[in-house]
């Protein structure tokens, strides 16, 4: 297990076990870790490339889900990596959701009713 | 009415376009990608297929190895549903989010059921005489993806 360690620790067994251990010790946390790790990575890659189609990463992640796509940061990165174009119609999917929710957001215009002014004059 | 900084929403005015050209844009755009499929003009074709609790980019003659047992025996074929995108060169199907099991089929067979090399499974308190050791090793199962097949009936 220790054959490629540096120094006296692949040679004495006293200093081995101690390492050894360790070793062994950091392999088992960094694989829980290695899961944030990558998925932090596909973050950055997928933001990047939205960012070259105009769109920010909050942006379109929320309105791919909103229009019921359920495709993951890692299937994501590979498509943007690999597939430009298919990123780039995802990516026009995720920007004409949004202007659908802007003007849903709008709804008619008008003012509400029961309001007879909203100017406040000062009188000083 | 006077112009206050509540007025006009923060993100620019946009209009989207006519929804009855976009109907007649919609019909033109599925009857072209109809046509092309039917007349099997499209290169590789690759899919992203849910399976296992993960998804998976892959195309025909790929390799996948899930840390898992599957129920089938060496050898046995395998059709992959939860099919979530489908795309060649020049056109994407997108599902919403599955396609359907008569637009896309996707071939597996099941090639080896192996254990994972011994991993070691050690906590480690010092000063606190609190040694555990573990050695485990994850049954894997090895599939190789044959064809991915589309046909020409979408609306």
């Amino acid at each position: 297990f220790l054959q490629h360690f540096r120094g006296r620790k692949n040679r004495c067994y006293r200093l081995a076990v101690r390492s050894v251990r360790r070793a062994f010790v950091r392999s088992t946390k960094a694989r829980r870790e290695k899961k944030r790790f990558l998925r932090a990575l596909w973050i950055t890659r997928i933001e990047a490339a939205s960012l070259e189609h105009g769109l920010k990463y909050p942006a379109f992640i929320s309105n791919l889900v909103k229009s019921q796509v359920e495709l993951n940061r890692k299937v994501l990165a590979d498509l943007a990596i690999y597939e430009p174009k298919t990123f780039k119609s995802l990516a026009a999917l995720a920007q004409r959701r949004r202007q659908e929710g802007f003007l849903a957001a709008l709804g008619d215009g008008k003012e509400p009713e029961g309001i007879f002014s909203r100017i406040v004059h000062q009188h000083y | 009415v006077a112009k206050t900084s509540l007025t006009s929403p923060p993100w620019p005015e946009v209009k989207l376009p006519d929804p009855v050209e976009e109907a007649k844009y919609h019909a033109e755009v599925v009857r072209k990608v109809n046509g092309l499929i039917a007349a099997g003009e499209y290169g590789r074709l690759f899919a992203v297929v849910h399976f296992a609790s993960k998804q998976w980019k892959i195309t025909s003659e790929d390799l996948i190895m899930m840390d898992n047992v599957l129920e089938a025996e060496c050898g046995d074929r395998i059709r992959m549903e939860k099919v979530l995108l489908v795309g060649a060169d020049d056109f994407t199907l997108i599902g919403r989010p599955l396609l359907g099991k008569d637009l896309v089929r996707v071939e597996a067979t099941v090639i080896e059921k192996t254990e994972s090399w011994p991993k070691v499974n050690m906590h480690f308190w010092r000063r606190h005489n609190f040694q555990r050791k573990k050695i485990i090793a994850n049954p894997q199962t090895v599939l190789r993806i044959n064809t991915i097949e589309i046909y020409p009936c979408l609306s």
